[in-house]
């Protein structure tokens, strides 16, 4: 019932006003409901990691201060400014999707796509500078963290491509153009941001 | 006021990135120094990220228009998530001095 809706909502929403397709849009669940579970399974995961993390770093607050001196604030800023900017013009293409602005559409998930690269290529850097620096996964128990957490981020930002794939493949071609599937690519998407923003709350800027 | 989906989600990625901006000034300049431990930059850094978070997910994932369980689900991970993160802070900082 949600899947027909959304998707009907997608497709005849263009001529409503503002108030009629907020009211219109109500109780529907963006994308399809299976995101949400992967979703908040993922949460609740990288929650536990958030949480063991805080516990041992407590256990030795100096290490950790010391060893985040190493990091640069700097880079984890604009990292954190790239990510939010993916997710803006991700929502962007799920809106324009939906108005049917297709050509808008997979200009701004190719936006995300290119954001998310210079987030990848940016962390690689941060790694390689660190690892030539002598800072690797084993120098402390902070850049063990530091690497773990930075990793499997970084392992689901990959992931994050597949599902981007997957939202130009539907937009290549009238069709397909789903706009559920659309929304769902989006979703994990801005899961990806949302994960940042902890990480880089606790990795490099907490004291 | 009524204002477009497209000025909204402009809005709240300018609000997004002023306040990480805040975060970078909190973990910059404050009076003891950038590392030293510091509860109040702690606390306030882990309160911004949750407002961060909570704006990605109402405003980006439209989780504003979706049904209460999805609503409830997602400010439940989060409340829980930060209720743990302080506790995990706040209760081990006597054991580590500081």
């Amino acid at each position: 019932m949600t899947n027909v809706v959304s998707a009907g909502l997608g497709r005849s929403s263009g001529g409503l006003n503002s108030k009629a397709e907020t009211e219109l849009r109500a109780s529907v669940i963006p994308g399809q409901p299976d995101i949400w579970v992967l979703v908040l399974l993922e949460a609740f995961t990288f929650s536990s990691y958030f949480v063991v993390y805080m516990i041992y770093r407590m256990r030795n607050p100096g290490l950790y201060l010391h060893s985040q001196a190493q990091l640069s604030l700097q880079l984890g800023v604009v990292n954190t400014i790239v990510l939010l900017t993916s997710s803006w013009s991700m929502a962007r293409c799920v809106q324009s999707a939906r108005a049917g602005d297709y050509g808008i559409a997979l200009r701004d998930v190719s936006l995300t796509i290119l954001l998310g690269l210079v987030f990848t290529v940016s962390k690689l850097f941060e790694w390689v500078t660190k690892t030539q620096a002598g800072l690797t996964f084993t120098s402390n128990e902070f850049f063990m963290f530091y690497y773990f957490l930075t990793g499997m981020h970084l392992l689901h930002v990959l992931m994050g491509f597949v599902f981007l794939g997957v939202v130009v493949y539907q937009l290549s071609s009238p069709a397909r153009r789903s706009q559920e599937v659309i929304e769902t690519g989006a979703t994990y998407w801005h899961m990806i941001d949302f994960l940042w923003v902890i990480i880089f709350a606790l990795l490099y800027v907490m004291r | 006021m009524a204002i477009s989906a497209s000025a909204r989600s402009v809005l709240t990625w300018f609000g997004l990135c002023a306040i990480t901006l805040i975060s970078w000034w909190l973990g910059t300049h404050h009076e003891q120094g950038s590392f030293a431990p510091n509860a109040a930059v702690t606390l306030s850094v882990i309160g911004i990220a949750a407002i961060k978070v909570r704006v990605i997910f109402r405003e980006f994932m439209e989780v504003r228009n979706a049904p209460a369980l999805l609503r409830h689900l997602t400010d439940a991970w989060l409340g829980l998530s930060v209720a743990a993160l302080v506790a995990a802070y706040l209760i081990t900082r006597p054991l580590a001095g500081t």
